[in-house]
């Protein structure tokens, strides 16, 4: 009797360990099944032992008896691969297409509140095809921005005699007791919350986290696989659907045979005595069970289409109901709900050389060397301007001439600056030259064509930016629907509110408004605002395409 | 220090009375850089830092004194902008030596503004202030000159440099003084004797700072 696997997936619990490399090139694989069956049947009940109690079996179990613990170790390291390649804002790049190419879209609403991502929780025994579900519900969502997460990176940190049972492969890693669910739930529950998140890289030669982690932000979409996904009820609290692909056991074991013999060399009874007292009594006595908490049991995994159209179907209908046309709603929102400016919003006093300033870089027909030039001088008033809003204290100095003197030193002690680019960059230097080694952090959001929407592409900021305060740099604010995905972002990186200043030379009306409607405690420091926004969501009167005209980069209209 | 307080809040109240003069918007950031520049343990580098800061700030503020006109402007969008323009015919003077620290401040702002140049020379002994070097702009009669000098403490300098000004045929009402720091007695000199003249500074204070020039320049 043979069976057929047309995909071997790439598996990423730790009870599964082979190397995504090194098995995507694999399609089809014939095995034998009968030959296993009677080897497995007399363990099928077993009842699996706490993590380190177990006495004989080394774990990671399809490790091979016939390499030294050493090579086995740094083969299961290829694991965290499979977790670094889940990680939110790298790419995945799939068979047919790349995901994540495009930038995050909004992942609030007009006002600034978080639209909760939808979290989907994949659960099933090892070598089950838990990922390739996933990544086909990927691949089939076409949300671009998806975070899949790892139970794999929740390993518990062994202490040293655990780590010496670990060495001699008798610690139970298909165990709950091996995971560290406090560090999942709150991991998951912050990504629930689109916060930023630092998911710790297990090392499964150390048995321990590596001093660097992974960051990961919210999405829209959250996937969540891992061998006892639906364990903890706090966990299955946060899913919102729960999948449990329930692969034959036949075709589990056949896939880590073979992975195990084809490919590692090992001997068949080493295999299965791994697979008999530990993995499957694991499956049995913990995963198995599980399958009454999933809203959907999946059979033969990533093959199954059907199921997994559906399960695309149901979480694309989710997505709408949740749907953010935010340009569209913020304009809307202005048009249909004026209020008196709010005291968030500090407009420099309209002096006639702030006037004139306008006049050239607003006029069409300012050459671009005259555009740059004054547009700094503007960037330089309203820098200084901001500066002046920071929490000042008094302090006596004495003077040369032998008086003291009663002034006043900035108390705010750390300060930074993040540019949205690529219009905000053009206000960096001018912070350079008002602040000494000033930090400055970056942020690309760009307008997709098609939406309309802002999306978010690239992120760098310094590293402890919830303590500072930041000057956050934009030249133009039509919608604010950058502005506030940029703020967004810094909330999400837990700066405060009331630290945050959104600078610009030139803003509309309508997203002053948004924006301090959506973060009362943002000041929003200009040089001007206009009344009106058109409907390509361009400044009237305006300055026109800010970074175009400075950057040069504006189109012929020849 | 309590008397100082009272003295130079009420001169200030005093100087506020003349028409000519225009102060620096009390910001907390421009008091910020008050402080530095006078303490006494800033490094020379912070120094000059914090100098240029306040120069530029009073440099953009002098400007707005200059005379414009309103004009209207198509914006990318083909919109109308109401802006305004500047009249040309400026130009700036300084007074050696600390004057021409604030010349580049001037240059940051107006690329190709023109700038003369005054040496004043106060006798050691009786203060007198003699004039011993101007170089102007030809036609300096027919501009609006901005005379920059950062710190006044007497304002003889000052009043010497108007006099000069004034013999080549500026007129009063188009010279404005753009200075850092200055005391009561120089903006009542000043003003008394050129009443229609503007002085734009960041601050009056009966002390005034007058290690300015020599830290500025490194000569002290």
């Amino acid at each position: 009797m043979a069976a057929k696997i047309n995909t071997l997936d790439p598996p990423s619990s730790a009870s599964s360990e082979s190397d995504i490399l090194e098995t995507q090139g694999d399609v089809s694989e014939v095995f034998i099944e009968g030959e296993l069956e009677e080897e497995r049947s007399g363990d099928f009940y077993n009842t699996p032992a706490s993590p380190i109690t177990v006495p004989y079996c080394p774990r990671p179990p399809s490790t091979g008896s016939q390499r030294s613990p050493r090579s086995r170790r740094q083969r299961t390291t290829s694991l965290n691969q499979s977790s670094k390649k889940s990680a939110a804002e790298s790419m995945i790049r799939t068979q047919h297409r790349t995901i994540y190419t495009a930038g995050r879209p909004p992942w609030y609403n007009s006002e600034g509140q978080k639209v909760e991502p939808f979290v989907i929780g994949i659960c099933g025994g090892s070598a089950s095809g838990k990922t390739t579900v996933a990544e086909k519900i990927i691949e089939s969502l076409g949300v671009p921005w998806v975070t899949l997460l790892s139970m794999d990176s929740f390993y518990k940190v062994l202490n040293e005699k655990q780590h010496e049972i670990a060495d001699r492969n008798e610690y139970n890693f298909d165990h709950p007791d091996a995971f560290d669910f406090e560090l999942l739930i709150s991991t998951l529950q912050r990504l629930k919350e689109g916060r930023k998140v630092e998911v710790p890289i297990y090392n499964f030669v150390t048995h321990s986290r590596e001093t660097r982690t992974k960051t990961m932000y919210g999405a829209n979409v959250i996937i969540f696989e891992g061998i006892l996904t639906f364990h903890h009820p706090k966990v299955n609290e946060i899913l919102d659907m729960k999948i449990f692909v329930d692969t034959d056991a036949d075709v589990r074991l056949a896939r880590r045979l073979r992975r195990d013999i084809n490919q590692r060399g090992r001997d068949l009874d080493g295999v299965l005595k791994q697979y008999t007292s530990m993995v499957q009594p694991s499956f049995n006595h913990y995963i198995a069970p599980l399958m009454s908490h999933a809203d959907i049991i999946v059979p033969r995994g990533g093959e199954n289409e059907v199921a997994i159209q559906l399960i695309v179907q149901h979480v694309q209908t989710q997505l709408q109901l949740r749907g953010l046309k935010l340009r569209e709603e913020l304009a809307q929102a202005y048009a249909t709900n004026k209020q008196p400016r709010p005291d968030t919003v500090k407009l420099l006093p309209t002096t006639p050389q702030i006037r004139g300033l306008h006049t050239f870089i607003r006029n069409k027909d300012t050459p671009r060397d005259e555009f740059i030039f004054y547009s700094k001088r503007l960037i330089r008033l309203v820098i200084e301007y901001t500066l002046s809003l920071m929490t000042f204290i008094d302090k006596t100095v004495e003077t040369p001439q032998g008086v003291f003197y009663h002034g006043n030193r900035m108390a705010t002690g750390k300060i930074c600056g993040v540019s949205i680019l690529r219009a905000g960059e053009t206000m960096e230097q001018a912070v350079y030259d008002v602040c000494k080694d000033i930090r400055i952090g970056k942020i690309l959001i760009q307008t997709n064509l098609q939406t309309g929407e802002p999306e978010l592409y690239y992120l760098r900021l310094p590293k402890d930016i919830k303590d500072f305060k930041v000057i956050l740099m934009d030249a133009t604010v039509a919608t604010g629907a950058a502005a506030m995905m940029a703020i967004r972002v810094l909330l999400d990186h837990d700066v405060q509110e009331s630290n945050i200043l959104i600078v610009s030379l030139l803003m509309a009306e309508s997203g002053v408004q948004s924006i301090a409607y959506a973060f009362p405690k943002v000041q929003i420091v200009t040089t001007a605002i206009d009344p009106e926004i058109n409907d390509k969501f361009y400044v009237l009167p305006g300055i026109g395409n800010f970074g175009d005209r400075y950057f040069g980069t504006e189109p012929d209209y020849c | 220090m309590g008397s100082q307080d009272i003295e130079m809040m009420g001169s200030f109240e005093y100087c506020k009375e003349y028409k000519g003069i225009h102060i620096l918007e009390p910001f907390y950031q421009v008091r910020e850089l008050q402080t530095i520049l006078r303490d006494k343990n800033t490094s020379r580098s912070d120094f000059k830092f914090y100098a240029d800061r306040l120069i530029r700030l009073v440099i953009e503020e002098s400007l707005n004194q200059l005379p414009f006109t309103d004009c209207k402007v198509i914006t990318p969008t083909g919109a109308t902008y109401n802006g305004l323009k500047y009249k040309s015919g400026n130009c700036g003077v300084s007074i050696v030596r600390s004057g021409e620290a604030m010349e580049q401040g001037l240059r940051d702002c107006c690329r190709s503004i023109r700038i003369g140049k005054i040496l004043v020379e106060s006798d050691a002994d009786t203060h007198e202030a003699k004039v011993v070097y101007a170089r102007f702009p030809e036609d300096i009669s027919q501009r609006h000159v901005l005379l920059m000098y950062p710190i006044m403490s007497t304002g003889n300098t000052v009043s010497k440099a108007v006099n000069v000004l004034k013999e080549h045929g500026v007129k009063e009402e188009c010279i404005i003084l753009s200075n850092l720091f200055c005391t009561p007695q120089a903006v009542q000199t000043i003003l008394d004797s050129y009443p229609k003249m503007k002085i734009l500074t960041s601050e009056i204070h009966p002390v005034a700072p007058n290690h300015f020039g020599q830290k500025y320049f490194g000569t002290d």
